[in-house]
């Protein structure tokens, strides 16, 4: 994990993530899901900057803070 | 301390690639230590959903995978029982994913062990998977998804693994009610002890890593990612590692064990199979784990290949060792490549027209 990872965003679907770097603009890079964060193997988003709340649209399932070494769900649909 | 990913895959697969050498040595097929694909086929064979008479026996391999994923995800918290994305489509693709197993004769994860015995008809199945995960993904990239899953109650997720559990007690406590082979694949296994325990460390270890051989190149086209790739790598590495050992490595198409070298048919049979493991999120190992975790998606996947298993034995769809498959099994291959591509077209087309709705 990069120190530029402070958000990671999940979501319903690998079309999702892609729409949601796509809008994004910023530096975003499209990684596993951290395994602290769920035992499925999909897709999720790691941003450094903030994140609008119209970008958490259809297919968007959390966003994640980093908390120390972990990570703190900060919005789920 | 909690093990990084990337080694925590790498242990997993080492140790799978390592079981699977010592499953071969204490009895099981040749380059066969694990094959969910084979298993699966002979427990179908076993509890007489088909009468192959050489291909029939309760592999407690898959009964440990499943077990050992449930036990751990229960204790760590993964144990999440959810349900509701699209179960009938899931059986549906995972008919097909064993159909494209039997012609190939083989899971992804046997396809791995098979190039660890130096089977080049694996690497054409390799190819094959590649193309049929890279098919997949251009349809995930576009919107392809079988929909959001919701939260179950614990019993229904625990019915799947519980059913599991049962059945092999009852094998254990009434082996009459089974059929077993008497020669054949299905006649050759390593003890029951060593083969449940092998599939118990095989299913904890898969859980915790989420090792997954569709997973992984998916990841490598899509989002350049190999992570999950490391796990693939590091079966190949230990199974190599491991022939070379025992003297059964030996490089060549012909005379291979348990395959043949009908190579479009290899090629196809593991195209269908990489295209439905995308579809449905995991390779059959993958499937098994997550049923495990409780997902009754996974578990209607795990019934399709069951039941897929059933139909390439009755309707003579699997290939033979040797000679390769007849014309029912290159109709099903290519009925099947029509068919998941017609669902994954369908509902790609679908998606897209709700996210451009707004």
């Amino acid at each position: 994990m990069e120190d530029r990872d402070q958000k990671v965003i999940t979501f319903h679907s690998q079309y999702a993530a892609f729409l949601f770097k796509k809008k994004y603009g910023g530096e975003c890079s499209l990684k596993p899901v951290p395994r602290q964060l769920s035992s499925s193997c999909g897709t999720a988003a790691f941003v450094s900057g903030d994140v609008d709340s119209s970008l958490l649209g259809e297919g968007v399932e959390a966003l994640y803070e980093k908390d120390g070494e972990g990570w703190r769900m900060i919005w789920k649909r | 301390m909690e093990l990084k990913e990337k080694p925590r895959l790498l242990i997993t697969g080492a140790v799978i690639g390592v079981a699977s050498v010592i499953l071969t040595v204490l009895g099981n097929p040749q380059n066969m230590g694990f094959c969910i694909a084979c298993f699966i086929r002979d427990i179908a064979g076993s509890v007489h959903l088909h009468s192959a008479h050489i291909v029939q026996y309760m592999r407690p391999e898959i009964i440990g995978i499943i077990a050992g994923s449930f036990a751990i995800s229960l204790i760590t918290g993964d144990f999440h029982p959810r349900a509701g994305s699209s179960p009938v489509l899931r059986f549906i693709i995972g008919f097909f994913v064993m159909v494209g197993a039997l012609v190939f004769l083989g899971c992804p994860l046997r396809m791995i062990l098979r190039l660890g015995v130096g089977d080049l008809n694996a690497l054409v199945g390799l190819l094959g998977f590649a193309a049929g995960i890279g098919t997949g993904c251009i349809f995930l990239s576009n919107g392809f998804t079988l929909g959001r899953s919701s939260d179950e109650t614990r019993i229904e997720g625990a019915a799947f693994p519980g059913a599991a559990i049962f059945l092999f007690i009852l094998f254990l406590a009434v082996p009459s009610l089974f059929s077993f082979s008497e020669s054949g694949p299905g006649s050759m296994h390593a003890p029951v002890v060593a083969a449940l325990a092998a599939g118990l460390i095989a299913g904890m270890l898969a859980e915790r890593s989420r090792l997954c051989m569709a997973g992984g190149i998916r990841d490598l086209i899509l989002i350049r990612d190999y992570t999950l790739i490391l796990g693939f790598i590091a079966i190949f590495a230990a199974s190599l590692i491991g022939n070379i050992i025992t003297g059964s490595f030996s490089v060549g198409f012909a005379d291979q064990p348990v395959a043949h070298d009908k190579h479009l048919w290899n090629f196809l049979g593991m195209m269908l199979t990489g295209l439905g493991s995308v579809m449905l999120g995991g390779c059959p190992l993958r499937q098994l784990v997550m049923a495990g975790e409780g997902s009754g998606d996974s578990a209607a996947a795990v019934l399709g290949m069951l039941f897929g298993a059933a139909a390439a034995h009755n309707f003579s769809l699997a290939a033979s060792a040797g000679t390769g498959p007849a014309l029912n099994g290159k109709v099903a291959v290519i009925t099947g490549l029509v068919i998941l591509i017609a669902i994954a077209s369908i509902v790609t087309v679908k998606e897209r027209r709700k996210y451009e709705r707004g």
